[in-house]
């Protein structure tokens, strides 16, 4: 144990407490070509560390990562030249050179083929809305002018994966779909496979089909996202208006928040039947008008990672 | 793309070039003005001090020019975890370490003041030249150069083990070669003498090849000979120890990363 207390000081001085932590465990994973897959989690799940893995960037202790038929570390230098990586919060651009330098070394670099490196210049230019930031220097950019040039330079080579590192982080609402429909796009013309980090759940849905989610170094789910819906919860959402402004006490149901005669329940499908609830609230009061929904993944999925949190404190 | 840096118009040119010109001055001013007082240093005539100068500060302008964009302080780049960018280039690790600090336009500041030192206090001192000696020149200079890498990445690949406490090992490093490297060290005790050929070389990388150069004291063959057995035996060293490093970093990864400095 650290402290500030003088003791503890020599103590750990003389022996050190290192605690050894698994980023990974067990993991069983295969992405088919052409894939797009959702890879999410709380932080220190484990997320990064595979696309470390994925990207050659770390070895295995144990266990073997192949991609395209590579082993990641071993081949680095071949299989480098295959893939894209886009690391949210680091910028593979030259910070005090125009955007057109850092690509034009990568060309350098990569040893693109000139008729490649014309076309998908052209390609990433327009799709990413590039032309009015090429010139600039790479320092001068807004952070989503950055990612988007930062995706764009990881694409030059035309790589057939591409390792997205929470993409979207600090992005406005405009920046992240014109970044998520470039995904998409070259997903679906050009079967690159993709696969993705980031902590916004509705994002990765509009994304991909296949949602993994990691807890603690493991694979907590694997599946699609309907199905993750299933399996974590029936939660639903039930807006009431009512006639009167207090809202109705509804067994079995939980009140969310409530404003001016409209008031929000959660519940879960599975165990209270929703016609229930309804004639409850129509025994006390004037029911005007309902809703109801499903709740927002990202919401469910917070509930499980709050459930994983007290699971493990 | 470093020629771009500096042609970005007139003023930037200029700033580069005098601030390069100021700090290239400033490093040799201290042992000029000594030689300058007592007209010479110890057995050091004065042209013979100002041709140690210039070959001083030629070794630290190549260095600057080869290995820029802390490539030659590597304990920035690992202490920050910015290896990753070199890693995920499709080139082999050695290579990238070679060509990405080329920087001949914003690195090369200091290169022509050095030579223009050097060949003014050749012509001062009256020397002979023959192509056999150009050539010793060239080894000298590749020696001293790898000599100071190999320090540079020996003390550095710590940063690999203490990425935080280490990150500025190099600056250190690279300011107890280069201020001391433009003084001679002849006077010092033998002890003293060793420790600067061997363990801390400071001696090797200006003194002593500018010693077999101009034939001071030790023959020069067996001179040149330990200069290069030298370099390599550092050499050697440094790869050891980095490539060890290196396997650590691939199995644990940095826990730091630090944009700081990356391609600034």
């Amino acid at each position: 144990m650290r402290s500030a207390r003088a003791v503890d000081l020599f103590r750990n001085l003389l022996r050190p407490r290192i605690r050894v932590v698994e980023a990974l465990r067990g993991i069983d994973l295969t992405v088919r070509r052409g894939e797009v897959v959702a890879y999410a989690g709380p932080n220190g799940a484990g997320k990064s560390t595979t696309i470390k893995l994925l990207s050659g960037l770390l070895a295995p202790d144990v266990g073997c990562v192949r991609a395209l038929g590579m082993d990641p570390v071993r081949d680095r230098v071949r299989y480098v030249g295959h893939i894209g990586v886009v690391f949210g919060q680091r910028t593979e651009l030259w910070w005090d050179h125009p955007i057109a330098a850092s690509f034009e070394w990568k060309r350098v670099v990569w040893g693109i083929p000139d008729a490649r490196y014309e076309r998908m210049l052209g390609l990433v230019r327009e799709l990413l809305g590039l032309d009015d930031i090429f010139h600039t220097l790479a320092r001068e950019l807004s952070l989503g002018q950055r990612m988007r040039a930062d995706l764009a330079l990881a694409l030059l080579h035309e790589p057939e994966i591409l390792l997205l590192d929470e993409p979207t982080l600090g992005l406005d609402v405009l920046a992240r779909r014109r970044i998520l429909t470039f995904v998409k796009e070259l997903n679906r013309e050009r079967g690159v496979s993709v696969v993705v980090t980031s902590h916004d759940m509705a994002e990765l849905e509009q994304l991909a089909g296949r949602i993994v989610l990691l807890h603690e170094g493991e694979i907590a789910f694997d599946g699609i996202f309907a199905e993750l819906r299933r399996v974590l919860t029936g939660r639903r959402v039930l807006t009431l208006e009512t006639s009167s402004g207090a809202p109705p006490v509804l067994r079995g149901a939980v009140l969310v928040r409530t404003d001016a005669g409209r008031h929000e329940y959660a519940f879960d499908a599975a165990r209270v039947k929703l016609s229930d609830l309804l004639e409850q609230a129509a025994a006390v009061t004037d029911v005007l008008d309902v809703e109801t929904h499903r709740a927002p993944i990202d919401e469910v999925v917070a509930d499980l990672y709050e459930h994983w949190l007290r699971g493990s404190s | 793309m470093d020629v771009l840096s500096v042609t970005r118009g007139p003023q930037v040119m200029i700033a580069y070039y005098v601030s390069d010109l100021i700090t290239g001055l400033a490093a040799i001013t201290a042992t000029f003005l000594l030689a300058e007082r007592f007209d010479g240093i110890g057995p050091w005539t004065r042209s013979e001090v100002l041709f140690l100068l210039g070959y001083a500060l030629l070794v630290r302008a190549l260095i600057d020019t080869l290995f820029n964009w802390n490539l030659a302080h590597i304990s920035r780049r690992i202490g920050r975890g910015q290896l990753d960018h070199l890693l995920v280039q499709p080139q082999p690790l050695w290579m990238a370490l070679l060509t990405e600090g080329f920087a001949p336009a914003t690195g090369s500041g200091m290169l022509l003041p050095g030579l223009g030192l050097l060949i003014w206090s050749i012509h001062q001192l009256g020397l002979t030249l023959s192509a056999g000696w150009y050539a010793l020149l060239v080894i000298n200079l590749l020696a001293s150069i790898a000599t100071v890498l190999a320090f540079e990445y020996a003390w550095g690949s710590l940063a690999f083990w203490a990425p935080r406490a280490s990150e500025e090992i190099n600056s250190d490093t690279w300011r107890l070669l280069m201020q001391l490297a433009p003084f001679p060290l002849d006077g010092l005790s033998g002890l003293a003498v060793a420790t600067l050929l061997t363990a801390v070389p400071i001696g090797l990388v200006a003194w002593y090849p500018s010693r077999a150069l101009l034939g001071i004291g030790t023959a020069s063959l067996p001179a040149e000979a330990y200069l290069l057995s030298a370099a390599i035996a550092f050499a050697a060293f440094a790869m050891w120890i980095f490539t060890r490093g290196l396997r650590r970093y691939c199995r644990t990864g940095s826990s730091r990363y630090l944009d700081y400095g990356h391609r600034r």
